[in-house]
């Protein structure tokens, strides 16, 4: 049993130390992490041990004890503008994942980054990382949201480019700081129009505080800007903001290339700290979006777009982490499809994208880092090209990946399987609930599973069985205690996360909760929502009660899931059919994949180089003829002036004496005239 | 009595000539003498006045400005001292290095 001093303890009350915890680590590692155990690395894992204690404890208060969701904030620099905290399931689910995932890859680094020699300042990055990514999580205001949110985005450029002397790594984190920058940009532009808004209400405290807001929706969505709802348009700007954090269509550029950076910081940005982050923040804006016409249908469209795009494009790539990097965007694409399909299933959608975002930190971070432990043991290669039959050399891993990728393309009770049939499931149920575009959601969300089943073991079969294809490949070496620990640990949680949690049914009950109980404050309550009114507010008509789909729309997803399954191994495995006459350059559809779209061409080539160099020609030209030219005419006037003016200066005391007399004769004529004597 | 009449007469004449001294030569020392005659005519102003009205507050304060006229030459003609070892004349016409 638990001990009974420990139940006293209201965590929630400490909340605050799980941003402050990493940030400390983060320091130490800094200024003195050389000098410790392994030359760093031990400040950052045990100050997030901390933060992750702090967050059970958190759970097991709110969870077990029912002790009520809570927030406290104080005034910051500007009256209205706040700190705070706030705890509740939302948060807490992802407080409970990241900490828990960021504790076993910082472990998996002790040994993974063992022959590195900036070892401390790897591990003072990660911990920053991480620390902001906490400080997002349980931000109870849009503003304080919004600069984590910008921490994790340094966090990764500085990670992604963490090998910055080669230049590719270094192109990496610049392309994915550009690409997050835009949609961060039009964030921070729909952040200020919440505040003006809210402020034209009269609200004086809390302005852009969550709670705040979702109380004020009602006379929010009255507002409008250029004739549309101001909350749409709002919730357009924050949707940018997260295609360019979590990866959406078509600002996901950064990803493949951010794998230039160390298979840790992969499985961090993949799993625990970057990438969910977007999808953290529609959940937990998820009433705003409620409320706004049409927003949601965006979502949904968008997400399911991007988990069948990003799903063709990982048929095609030979490298392996690339390949998990296509799979990580398709299914950030689930999550927003189906958080875009609460339009019809309201906070249960929240719950849903949340269990699967958990399940797929879990099985992510595994592929990642038996990915990382493959790349360990052959010397860095990449391309699965040259790897094959690495399961006899290396069977931990070997099996971890197994298990990583069952659990990706859902195989029966594995934590995939609960968490994505039930997207797929529900995907449907709002598209005969007249959810806007639902059946087109429904339809890319069921494609994509027959491709991700497919792409997944060809990449598990091209690496792990058949003949080794390179000299690295035939003695590749076993990873040691610390990556071996944490894989069976990931493995663990990547099959069994489904079945502990009941098949994800406890965990939805729990995140239900969000939004419609109470939340303590301080200094009073904010009351639960009534989010089929809210939902009204954006002309979205909610369920009233549990729907079921027909049991063919049940077992569609796991039917073409074997039909992947079988596709890959009949062609990778069994080599039953040669796939070599259509994998070539002169396949038209095989250019278009391999070239991803065109959109790397497009962005670089055509907008940036074209359009932004022919732009900064002509401003070149305003800028150096007619700016300066103006600054010029005005200084050369200037100049002529004084060159004349000067010469009244003469140096000689007589004149000056003269000037002064004639001066105050003057003055005194003058005097005399106005006033008729002295 | 001398009517008050005449005395800012002279006084008149010796700042008149105070003057066209300044505005006009170029000799350091004769400037300063000049500036001396200025002061003198409004120290006679002063006295004049204070004799005239009964009040002897102006005597002192020509008390004071003589005091003022003794420091002012003072610091005028160890100026006049420095520019001549400097340049070996006192033409202050010529000495104008700090113009433009």
């Amino acid at each position: 049993m638990m001990d009974p001093n420990l139940t006293t303890i209201d965590f929630r009350l400490y909340a605050h130390w799980i941003v402050l915890l990493p940030m400390i680590g983060f320091l130490l590692e800094l200024l003195i992490g050389k000098y410790t155990w392994r030359k760093g690395g031990m400040f950052a894992t045990l100050s997030i041990l901390g933060s992750m204690i702090i967050s059970y404890g958190c759970l097991y208060n709110v969870y077990v004890q029912e002790l009520g969701f809570w927030e406290y904030s104080w005034d910051w620099f500007y009256p209205g503008i706040v700190a705070g905290f706030t705890i509740d399931p939302l948060s807490l689910a992802m407080l409970c994942m990241v900490s828990f995932i960021s504790f076993f890859i910082h472990f998996y680094a002790i040994g993974y980054m063992s022959h590195d020699c900036a070892k401390n300042v790897y591990f003072a990055e990660t911990a920053l990382f991480t620390g902001s990514m906490f400080g997002l999580v349980l931000s109870n205001n849009l503003l304080q949201l919004f600069i984590f949110w910008e921490m994790v985005g340094v966090c990764s450029y500085l990670l992604i480019g963490f090998w910055w002397h080669k230049p590719e790594a270094a192109a990496a984190g610049k392309k994915a700081w550009m690409s997050c920058a835009v949609g961060d940009c039009l964030f921070l532009l729909g952040i200020a129009m919440m505040y003006t808004i809210m402020v034209k209400q009269g609200i004086t405290t809390e302005i852009i505080s969550f709670n705040n807001i979702f109380q004020n929706l009602e006379h929010l969505s009255h507002e409008t800007i250029f004739g549309m709802s101001a909350l749409t348009i709002i919730c357009i700007l924050f949707m940018c903001g997260v295609l360019g954090k979590s990866a959406g269509f078509p600002l996901h550029v950064w990803i493949p290339d951010a794998m230039e950076g160390p298979t840790t910081v992969s499985a961090l940005i993949h799993a625990a700290t970057m990438v969910t982050a977007g999808v953290y923040l529609i959940a937990r804006a998820f009433p705003i979006f409620l409320a706004a016409p049409n927003a949601l249908m965006i979502v949904a469209f968008m997400g399911a777009f991007t988990a069948l795009y990003a799903s063709t494009l990982g048929l095609v790539v030979n490298d392996l982490k690339r390949i998990f990097a296509y799979s990580t965007i398709s299914q950030l694409g689930y999550m927003i499809a189906i958080l875009g399909c609460g339009a019809v299933l309201g906070v249960a959608a929240v719950a849903y994208a949340i269990f699967h975002l958990v399940a797929h930190a879990f099985f992510k971070a595994l592929l990642f880092l038996s990915s990382g432990s493959v790349l360990h043991g052959i010397g860095n290669i990449r391309d699965i090209k040259e790897m094959g039959g690495l399961l006899k050399g290396m069977p931990w891993t070997g099996y971890a990946m197994l298990a990583g990728a069952l659990a990706l393309i859902a195989f029966p009770f594995t934590a995939g399987y609960y968490s994505k049939d039930r997207i797929i499931e529900d995907a449907y149920i709002y598209a005969t609930n007249g959810g806007d575009l639902g059946y087109m959601v429904w339809i890319f969300l069921v494609l994509g599973v027959i491709l991700t089943a497919t792409y997944t073991f060809r990449a598990w079969y091209l690496a792990m069985t058949g003949e080794p294809r390179s000299y690295p490949a035939i003695r590749p070496h076993e990873c040691g205690f610390w990556m071996k620990t944490t894989l069976v640990v990931l493995s663990v949680f990547a099959l069994g996360l489904g079945i502990m949690t009941g098949g994800g049914v406890k965990f939805w009950h729990f995140l239900e909760e969000t939004f419609v109980h109470e939340t303590q404050t301080a200094s009073g309550v904010y009351p639960g929502l009534d989010l089929h009114e809210i939902g009204l507010l954006g002309g979205n008509t909610l369920m009233q009660h549990g729907a079921h789909p027909p049991q063919w729309v049940i077992y569609l997803p796991l039917l073409l899931m074997i039909a992947g399954l079988a596709i890959a191994t009949t062609v990778y495995y069994k080599n039953r059919i040669d796939v070599s006459k259509y994998v070539k350059k002169d396949n038209p559809l095989y250019q278009i994949l391999w070239n991803k779209y065109y959109l790397d061409y497009l962005f670089k080539d055509i907008i940036a180089e074209k359009i932004i160099m022919t732009v900064f020609t002509f401003w070149d030209v305003l800028d150096r003829y007619v700016i300066d030219g103006v600054v010029n005419l005005l200084s050369w006037i200037t100049i002529q002036a004084g060159q004349v003016g000067r010469k009244l200066q003469t140096g000689v005391v007589q004149n000056y004496a003269t000037a002064v007399i004639f001066g105050v004769s003057m003055l005194m004529i003058l005097v005399i005239m106005f006033r008729g004597g002295l | 009595m001398i009517p008050l009449q005449y005395y800012l007469l002279l006084a008149g004449i010796l700042f008149a000539i105070g003057a066209y001294g300044i505005m006009t030569l170029s000799n350091g020392i004769r400037l300063l003498m000049c500036v001396e005659l200025m002061l003198n005519a409004a120290n006679l102003n002063l006295v004049a006045f204070s004799t005239h009205i009964n009040d002897v507050s102006g005597q002192v304060f020509a008390l004071f400005s003589i005091a003022l006229a003794a420091a002012e030459a003072a610091v005028g003609f160890a100026i006049i001292l420095m520019v001549y070892r400097l340049r070996t004349e006192i033409d202050i016409e010529n000495v104008k290095l700090l113009r433009w």
